[in-house]
Formats: structure tokens, sequence, C-alpha cells
């Protein structure tokens, strides 16, 4: 299927966007412009949450005011906010390995500055780049990417308006090189051949973000040899 | 110590946090002011250099993305149409709000920012709202006017800190000046005839839009004091050693249209006058630098 429907939107990412982060990267899709910064591993804040054989990892998810179509009245701590700070949390903490830095804390921080529709796919996105410019060991990168179905067309990347249209919803996250899925959310009906198929779609989809990334941490790191004068 | 806090203002808390420095490192960077070098090699009014990127949030009316080093801040106004209040039926509103978000430092993460943020928010009002009654405002309200006592524009400001390496507010009043020369209010066409207490029917525009005049928005410039002597454009390290800091907001004109003072050192008198003199001369540049910033974007998507 080489049809529209199947296109993403134009990726763009950068690394090391917040100097004062020990990793961070801004992730574009589209429209949707999300920054993360990752500080860690470092001390745990809050000694009750120490983990004797395992890194902290904690997750803030935030959205600025103007970063949607109407100006948001500044809700910190709002269910939407929370829930989504939660899943980011678990999907990366999947993929850390937090038993490599037991009784330290990571924490990754995502601010939405633009939202159109697949935030939660671009922060999982930025999240990753920002973990690799943090030099945090993982198993292997986590991409996202979200699909759809309208008018009996599955749909790649959808849009604010696509997703608004009353359409099924399927955000996936999976790690590439292990072919392992570690997120999965729907919202919606659909039945399970499509399911199937809009799965399957938002998988390529994750692949395609996944040979950018990489693309992105090499070129990031001939220019870290560069600079080293190798 | 929570009282010698308190009166040294939270944005000296806040950097002394983030920034963990051993004591050597500390003279270094006092001794090194003194001697008119600074850790990066600057002199003591040198300001680091300012990158602006305006049009970066196409939902918003205006935007604009200013870099300083590191500290990189966003801006965004959007118009909405409102009602005057019963004071100034003849005039629209403005509102300036600012958020830290936690990606510039941990200590931002759930309410940490709120103090920072509310300190930030009430300067640029200060600086750019003028009194209460908004005589002496450095954006004309009258010209958010639509229907006298009826309809007027309410344009929200919002502030965003990505990044901070020091000089937040100076670093926020260019992203806010910029953004707001980016903004394109539409056009609105009032149906006539509308009587007494009616509210008239208004049509927006999608098409044409009213460039904002920003010809009488002011930049702000804030002096820093370590030591003995005050620095231009402080980074994050230098404003942690700092006893007193001083921001002024300087038009094109050279109209002084604002004055906040944080800190709980004294500062003599006379002292001020040099300050506000240093100033003038820093905003004149800032505000070519921005000009030609702008110049030079416009340009550019021209010639696409």
């Amino acid at each position: 299927m080489s049809s529209k429907e199947t296109w993403m939107r134009q990726i763009r990412a950068e690394i090391g966007v917040v100097a004062k982060a020990d990793g961070s990267a801004m992730f574009e899709m589209g429209n949707t412009k999300v920054v993360a910064a990752v500080y860690g591993p470092r001390e745990v804040q809050n000694r009750s949450q120490q983990l004797n054989a395992n890194a902290l990892v904690r997750c803030e998810y935030t959205m600025a005011n103007f970063s949607t179509g109407d100006r948001m009245r500044k809700l910190k701590g709002d269910r939407r906010s929370t829930e989504i700070s939660l899943v980011i949390r678990q999907t990366m903490e999947e993929c850390i390995l937090t038993n490599l830095m037991p009784r330290s804390q990571i924490d990754i921080f995502v601010q939405v500055v633009q939202a159109d529709g697949g935030t939660l796919s671009a922060c999982i996105n930025a999240a990753t780049l920002a973990l690799a410019n943090a030099g945090i060991p993982m198993r292997d990168i986590v991409t996202s990417c979200s699909a759809g179905y309208l008018n009996s067309t599955p749909l790649l990347d959808l849009n604010y308006i696509e997703d608004s249209a009353g359409g099924a919803d399927v955000t996936l996250g999976i790690m590439p090189k292990l072919d392992k899925v570690t997120l999965l959310q729907m919202d919606a009906k659909l039945s399970l051949d499509t399911f199937e198929n809009v799965m399957q779609l938002a998988i390529e989809g994750c692949k395609a973000v996944a040979d950018y990334i990489r693309e992105i941490l090499l070129e990031n790191t001939k220019q870290l040899q560069y600079r080293r004068g190798t | 110590m929570a009282f010698e806090s308190r009166t040294n203002g939270f944005l000296h808390i806040v950097y002394s946090e983030m920034v963990g420095l051993s004591i050597g490192e500390k003279y270094f960077i006092q001794g090194g002011i003194a001697q008119d070098l600074r850790t990066d090699g600057r002199k003591r009014l040198s300001p680091r250099p300012i990158f602006v990127e305006t049009g970066n949030i196409s939902q918003s009316n205006g935007s604009a993305r200013v870099r300083i080093g590191a500290t990189e801040v966003i801006a965004s106004v959007k118009a909405e149409l409102g009602r005057p209040s019963a004071l100034h039926p003849d005039k629209g509103k403005v509102s300036i709000n600012v958020d830290c978000s936690p990606t510039a430092a941990p200590m931002f993460e759930g309410r940490g920012g709120e103090e920072l943020s509310s300190e930030l928010s009430v300067a640029l009002q200060r600086c750019l709202l003028g009194g209460k009654s908004g005589s002496g405002a450095g954006i004309d309200l009258s010209s958010l006017a639509i229907v006298e006592g009826k309809i007027c524009w309410d344009l929200y400001i919002e502030g965003l800190v990505v990044s901070s390496d020091g000089n937040l507010l100076d670093a926020l009043g260019a992203a806010i000046k910029a953004a707001l020369s980016n903004t394109g209010i539409p056009r609105v066409n009032v149906a006539a005839g509308a009587s007494g207490d009616e509210q008239p029917e208004v049509d927006i525009s999608d098409e044409e839009f009213l460039q904002f005049d920003t010809s009488k928005v002011p930049v702000i410039v804030t002096l820093t004091k370590v030591g003995r002597h005050y620095i231009v454009d402080a980074t994050s390290e230098e404003e942690s050693q700092m006893s007193l800091a001083v921001s002024i907001s300087v038009n094109r004109q050279g109209n002084i249209c604002g004055l906040t003072k944080r800190g709980g050192a004294g500062l003599d008198p006379s002292v001020i006058l040099d300050m506000i003199s240093v100033a003038l001369s820093v905003s004149e540049r800032l505000i070519n630098t921005l000009d030609s910033q702008r110049a030079a974007a416009e340009a550019g998507k021209d010639e696409l």
C-alpha cells in the first residue's frame, strides 16, 4: 500500500535542545512539537521512594497553555496529564536497564509545545532520544506511532482533526530490534480483522520512526567524534 | 535563614539550588567579574548573542522563540473577542502569563515552578502594561477596541521557559516583543445598526490580518550586581552570586517604561542612574538586533 492514507506526517528531531539537562531532544510529527528533557541518573530526592535494586524512573507530562487550538486554563496535574505521565513512565521504564543504576533516580520531563494529534507518540519518541542523549543504558529504543480507521480506510499518523472525527485511534509503541510491543492503546471499536490491519500499519509507522531516530543518533555520534578529533 | 531568602527574592534561591558551586568556583566567578573578564570571556557589559525565530506556533496569532546562550523561551500571543471592562470601555485587555517548564529544571516539577512563574509574570506586566489605569502601557490598548463598551480584543500573552541559563526576564521580554510583532489581528467587520444594549454581530475575517504595531513595546535589560560591579546578561552561575538585580524596560524612543529591583542589598542612588544609562545603550543594541533578525526572517519568507 503506498497510497496517501499510509503516509506519515513529516518528522523532525533535534538532540540537545536543553543544554542544562543530562539529555534532551525535540521531536516534531507534523504540527505536533514536543520537548523532552532527562535528568539523571542522580540521587533520589525522596528517600522513601528509593529502590535498592533498581533506578527509580519518574515522568511528568505537561502541555503549554498555547499548545492547543483553544487556549486552555492551566491545569497542572489534571487527570489526562497524570494518565499520560504514567503511560510514558511505564513504557520507558521497560526499556531502561534500571538494574544497572540502583538507588538512583531518572527524571523524564516532557513538554508539549504544540499539539496536533499523536502527542503521546511524539512524547515517547522524544523521550527515547533524550534518554539516548543522556547516555542512559537501554535494552532497545522505543518508537511510537498512531493509526486510525476512518471511512473504511486505515490511516497512519492521525492529526487532531482526523482524531476527533470519531473513528478508532490506535497508539502503538514498539522496541524495533527486539520486535516487541510495549505500548498498545485504542479507543472506539474495531472488528478484529480491521484491528489487525490498523495495528500492522502502526507497526510500519513505528519502524519508519525507528529508522529516522537511528539516523539522528548516528549523526549525533559522528558530530561528537568529530569534536573529539578522532 | 528563611527571612533572608525572602528578601533576596525567589530567583536567587532558584539559582543557588540549581547550581552547585564550590567555594573556589564562586571566587573565580566573582574575581573574573571584578577584572572585567567573565567565565565565558565576555566583558561585564557584553550580552550573549540572541537568536530569534518567529511564527513557530502556527495555532497562535503570533509567536516567537528566543535563545540567549542556553536560555530558551517561547512566547505566544492569542487574540480572542471579549468585553471591555466598565472602567475602560474604549480599550482592549491584555494578560501576560509565564510558565516554567520542568524541562528547564527538575525543581519546576509539579507546582515547584509556580513562585518563579508568578514573579516573572508580574515583572513583565509591570514593564509592558503600565499602571492600573492602563496609561503608559507599552502596548496600545485602544488599538484593541472594536465596539466601544461592547466588544474588544483580549490578548493572551503566554510565555514558556524551556531551558534556563540566566537572564529569563530579558529573554521573555524579547520573545514577547518579537511575538507581538509577528501577531496578526484578524480584521473585524461590525454589523451596522446595533442599538443600545444589544451585542452587535461581528464577522471575523479569515484572510485579512492587521499587523500589530510594536514600535512602542519596550525591551527589558537586567543588570546584576556581583560583588562591587554589575554585569549585563548574567548566566545562572553568575546569578547565584548576585546581591541584587535591577531590571529596566526601555523602548525605542529611549524612554524608561518600568523598573524593578530585586534583592535585599542596598544600592547607592547615583549607581542607579549609572545603571540606567548602561541599560539605555544595551537596549538600543538589543532593539536593533531584534528588528534586524525579524527583517531577515521576513525577507527569507518572502524569498520562499
